[in-house]
């Protein structure tokens, strides 16, 4: 299949699945109910603001989550040069947790100002811990990749630890319904308010790395040749690191650590894109944002009105496939 | 020769099978250990303790305030953490429920301890009756339940008269308010939330519904769920659409509930300004004070 047929495909099956999600809802409603709401909206009408207020932020939400963190595990597997990085390598993930369990736990009020403080402090945590895994990774002025892995992963299991005593320590039932369900990922907190911090921080990244998908793909050849062919590897890499702990930190703060998307999707880029292809970033995210939709869609299906914890669709949906694209003989991770 | 053989070896088997019985009854029975009964709980669990139980506990602040109200407060020996009610309960060893501090249950040598579905996972129960220590469990689906389970108390540690006493007062007051709302208005939907990040409210099997129906209202959550306090989304929140709504006042729910869901303040109890803080320790208690409960859901739901 050519790669614009994948392109028509996915993009059919997206419009499909955002047709389907506004449809799915407490409220019954059908695609002329959807018309209706977009078309004429009354807004006193509370299927129609069901459709618009709640429903439709919820999918873009989905949307944008889905395919920043597809987008930040493909530039991080690049940077690595390794199959098995993810997005949340750099300790975004723990250290968001930390922050919103800080807020959970009352160590900070709930509501600051009229903002509500959980995104807020697991943006800030997820930058802190970061911050902290590029410091131990960085030697001797330049970014070494298998230390930056080794600090990732230490830091994050130190980070995790502090989340589990305070876990472990919590006072109330409450507070830790509050913890696990966020640390499973959800989107029921979409709101048209909270949607466009996580989208521009998408965009301008998208278009950033547009521009310099030819030096992410000369990375993967190795630090020695992409040297060699005039990259320079550690501008890329900074502009990497960079994007990545903003994109996903937003990301995550706004949706709570979502698993596997960012490690699944990019392998499923380069299986039907190849390994360079120049169009694989947009693909990911864009496959990386179908594939969220598709899994949040499910989980309201499934186990309906609050939907499963979205992190356990990803994964149960996302690891067969993952298998099979493993198991096929030509699939290979770099050129 | 051979046959003689073999007769007396059966007639050995015979008496040995016979005597089996008491053998067993003499190696289970301690020498201090007194008659002892067998009792089967609201689970079906069946369990064995004294038939005169001295030493007391509960694992639920509910029912320590029923063993407080039931039996001789001499007999209780600990209390969870949580138990803060009655003001005696202070001058009682601390026991921690969960995790269960098996060690101090054991020190405390508790011939039943007492405790509600949904309160002690069941494999924690098993693992305390193993080391000799009784669990019993109650469940709570109407407030007639909760009059009828301290009564059981009752009978269980020899206090029967008090526990019934107790249980035909408290009838009589929830009668009496019952009385009060027959009235055929339509009924008034309440929604009471136990937690508003993920929200989660008291749904259709849990005692509030019998409260409101007591009260001639109705629990907004008619759908039943797997879970007692299920998690909800704003858009079914919407669709509910209820006329009270129970979980905080009015200005700490602005803000740390409608300012989190602005979408939610289209829903009646908003627009009307019908939004309540009841007492935690009364609401979530299926205990002595549920009639104080049901009083305070009535001031709220008449004001």
């Amino acid at each position: 299949m050519s790669k614009l047929l994948y392109f028509i495909v996915a993009l059919l099956l997206l419009l499909a699945v955002l047709l389907l999600g506004l449809q799915v809802g407490s409220f019954e409603s059908d695609l002329s109910t959807i018309a209706e709401a977009f078309l004429n909206y009354n807004p006193d009408n509370t299927t129609h603001y069901a459709i618009v207020h709640l429903r439709l932020p919820r999918l873009l939400l989905a949307l944008v989550v889905g395919a920043s963190l597809a987008f930040c595990g493909y530039l991080m597997q690049a940077m690595v040069n390794n199959g098995l990085a993810d997005p949340y390598l750099l300790g975004t993930a723990s250290g968001a947790s930390l922050g919103a369990v800080i807020v959970f736990f009352g160590f900070v009020d709930v509501v600051v100002a009229g903002i509500y403080m959980p995104p807020v402090f697991a943006l800030l945590g997820a930058f802190i811990v970061t911050l902290v895994v590029v410091i131990l990774g960085y030697r001797k002025r330049q970014l070494i990749p298998a230390q930056l892995l080794l600090a990732g992963i230490a830091i994050s299991s130190l980070v995790t630890a502090i989340v589990g005593l305070l876990t472990f320590l919590s006072d109330s039932e409450g507070k830790l319904k509050s913890v696990i369900f966020w640390s499973m990922g959800s989107f029921e907190r979409a709101s048209w308010e909270l949607l466009p911090y996580p989208t521009v921080a998408l965009l301008l990244a998208l278009g950033l790395f547009v521009f310099l998908q030819k030096q992410l793909n000369i990375l993967l050849l190795g630090q020695e040749r992409a040297q060699a062919l005039g990259v320079q590897v550690a501008h890329t890499r900074w502009a990497i690191l960079a994007t990545v702990s903003v994109v996903t930190g937003f990301a995550v703060a706004t949706s709570g650590p979502i698993g596997f998307v960012g490690l699944i999707v990019p392998h499923v880029t380069r299986g039907l894109m190849g390994t360079t292809g120049k169009t694989n970033l947009l693909f990911c995210a864009f496959i990386g944002g179908l594939f969220m939709l598709l899994c949040d869609l499910l989980s309201r299906i499934i186990y309906p009105p609050a939907g499963l914890p979205i992190g356990i669709i990803t994964s149960f949906f996302g690891v067969p496939f993952f298998v099979y694209l493993l198991s096929r003989k030509n699939y290979k991770f770099s050129s | 020769m051979r046959h003689t053989h073999t007769l007396y070896f059966n007639i050995c088997c015979l008496l040995l099978v016979c005597l089996l019985p008491f053998l067993q009854g003499c190696s289970e029975k301690e020498p201090q250990q007194e008659h002892t009964v067998v009792l089967q709980d609201d689970l079906g669990r069946k369990l064995r303790l004294p038939a005169q139980p001295k030493r007391v506990m509960a694992f639920s602040p509910a029912m320590t305030e029923m063993l407080f109200a039931i039996c001789d407060t001499a007999t209780i020996v600990a209390r969870t953490p949580n138990c803060d009610y009655p003001e005696g309960v202070k001058t009682k060893p601390v026991v921690n429920n969960y995790p269960v501090d098996y060690e101090q249950v054991l020190a405390l040598k508790p011939d039943i301890v007492f405790t509600s579905e949904g309160i002690t996972p069941l494999d924690v129960a098993a693992q305390l009756q193993e080391l000799g220590v009784a669990v019993y469990y109650q469940k709570y689906r109407t407030v007639e339940d909760v009059f009828s389970g301290m009564e059981a108390i009752g009978r269980i540690t020899g206090r029967e008269r008090q526990a019934k006493h107790l249980a035909d007062s408290l009838r009589l007051q929830v009668k009496e308010i019952a009385q009060r709302h027959t009235q055929n208005q339509p009924p008034q939907r309440i929604l009471a939330i136990t937690w508003t990040d993920p929200i989660y409210v008291y749904g259709q099997n849990t005692l509030l519904t019998d409260k409101l129906h007591l009260l001639g209202a109705e629990n907004a959550v008619q759908e039943l769920f797997d879970q007692p306090y299920p998690a909800l989304t704003r858009e079914y929140i919407l669709k509910l659409n209820p006329d009270v709504l129970l979980g905080g006042s009015p200005e700490k729910l602005e803000q740390t509930f409608f300012s989190l869901y602005p979408e939610l303040r289209k829903i009646n109890a908003y627009q009307n300004r019908r939004i309540y803080a009841p007492t935690g320790n009364l609401l979530e208690r299926p205990g002595p004070r549920v009639v104080e409960s049901i009083l305070e859901l009535e001031r709220f739901l008449y004001p």
